[in-house]
């Protein structure tokens, strides 16, 4: 099928399809008008019934916990795929050169930039850490706070370069992390079942409002998210970065 | 002027099909695949959206101040995380398809030769 | 419409019109970032900070590192074969 052939069929298909599509965006609710039952009932009801102030981290962990799930097992999924793939040609271990681009110079060692990502690497893993606890009273929860931890240890590499960075990151530790908060997900839904409720239903004590330890399993549920978050975006940075280093000779 | 959203939506979504249809390299193909999904996202957050209504946090002010629709934002908020992990793989996919063929044109890769 | 909204609006579509029409990739990773980065805005005026977080720290900072990152490597190995 050659490309003019193939542009040809977009044409035809959105030939037929756009005399349908001023009906269609007339059909569409005015914007503002916000049509939906599910989100003003959750809003009146959920900051008393489940002691947040949150309602996204509410619906997200509580209301609607076990699509969470299935989303933390596409991350799971997602993450290993990469990792198979890249570590079944490349192997396991950590090799020394960096590939190099015959007849393009590696650029001299920035001692501003070390400067920069030492001082703002833990202060962004801490706020990683800040937004993660926050999930159930100010924006924040376990993807959020996970990806900025994720950024964090990025800086963390631009800093020290890539042995000192991989003498930090270990694939052992990283993959036991990001493993053990998908696992610790899946099991704490197992915990209220030996209370005699359902799976993820929330018994533990809810708190009160506006504080940390509110939300009842909220919290362990978040943690886990957070973990499996961290974990899974370093195996992919390591896996990725792997990838730029030169052959082992040796081999 | 109110449609604008909507019309938003469709045209990204419509400028990300032709990238990817007319792509000649798979990892610009994949940066039109995140151009599709943005358009989704887009589409999930106008349609939650309320005039004078502020964030569903309320932490500042009492429960029972208008709000945006949060389960919308629920949605979107996994599935930009998620998103970039299956991006990722992906991109490993691109990467192995470069060491066995040498090349990432998709012209150029077609399988019945 | 508030005047920001509309602003908003109209940058997210020519972002997105510049990912997919810058054709070397290379130059399309920093399409990508300046995308994310508006993505984040309109989600803030669309009164979703949570989701706005996301986008802000993915589609800015850790997906054009990796995208740069295959890049590298396509570009390295290469010489390897």
């Amino acid at each position: 099928m050659t490309p003019r052939l193939r542009l040809v069929l977009l044409a035809l298909a959105l030939a037929c399809i756009a005399p349908a599509l001023p009906a269609v965006i007339g059909a569409l609710p005015v914007f503002g008008s916000h049509p939906l039952p599910y989100g003003d009932i959750i809003n009146r009801l959920a900051p008393a019934e489940r002691h947040v102030t949150n309602m996204v981290s509410a619906v997200n962990f509580d209301y609607r916990g076990f699509d969470t799930l299935g989303e933390e097992m596409m991350l799971f999924v997602a993450v290993t795929g990469t990792a198979v793939l890249l570590r079944g040609t490349r192997g396991e271990a950590i090799t020394a050169l960096p590939a190099t681009v015959p007849g393009r110079q590696i650029p001299p060692h920035s001692e501003a930039l070390v400067l920069t990502a030492r001082w703002f690497a833990p202060v962004t893993i801490l706020f990683g850490i800040y937004v993660v606890l926050h999930a159930t009273v100010t924006p924040g929860g376990g993807f959020q706070g996970g990806v900025i931890i994720a950024s964090g240890l990025l800086l963390l590499y631009l800093g020290e370069g890539y042995a000192g960075w991989r003498r930090f990151m270990r694939n052992g530790p990283l993959d036991a992390i990001e493993g053990g908060g998908a696992a610790a997900y899946a099991l704490a839904g197992f915990g209220p079942m030996l209370v005699g409720a359902q799976y993820l239903q929330n018994v533990l004590p809810l708190g009160s409002m506006k504080l940390l330890l509110s939300g009842g399993l909220m919290v362990v549920v978040n943690a886990s998210v957070a973990f499996a978050v961290a974990g899974g975006f370093g195996i992919l940075f390591v896996e990725f970065l792997e990838e730029t280093r030169a052959e082992d000779p040796t081999q | 002027m109110t449609l604008l959203p909507w019309a938003v939506c469709v045209w990204l979504f419509a400028i990300g099909l032709y990238g990817i249809i007319t792509s000649r390299h798979y990892v610009h193909l994949i940066g039109c695949l995140s151009v599709v999904q943005s358009a989704t996202y887009v589409l999930l957050l106008a349609i939650g959206f309320r005039w004078g209504a502020g964030a569903p946090i309320f932490y500042d002010h009492p429960p029972g101040t208008p709000a945006v629709d949060p389960v919308v934002q629920a949605l979107v908020l996994t599935d930009i995380v998620i998103g970039a992990a299956v991006t990722a793989l992906l991109l490993a996919l691109a990467l192995q398809l470069h060491r066995r063929s040498g090349t990432l044109d998709p012209e150029a890769l077609r399988p019945m030769q | 419409m508030t005047l920001l909204l509309v602003l908003l609006f109209v940058l997210t579509a020519v972002a997105g019109t510049g990912v997919v029409l810058s054709r070397d990739p290379r130059r399309q990773v920093l399409a990508m970032s300046a995308n994310g980065l508006i993505l984040a805005l309109l989600f803030f005026a669309l009164q979703a900070p949570d989701v706005a977080y996301s986008e802000l720290v993915v589609g800015t900072a850790a997906l054009p590192v990796l995208y740069l990152v295959v890049l590298a490597s396509i570009r390295a190995g290469r010489t390897r074969e």
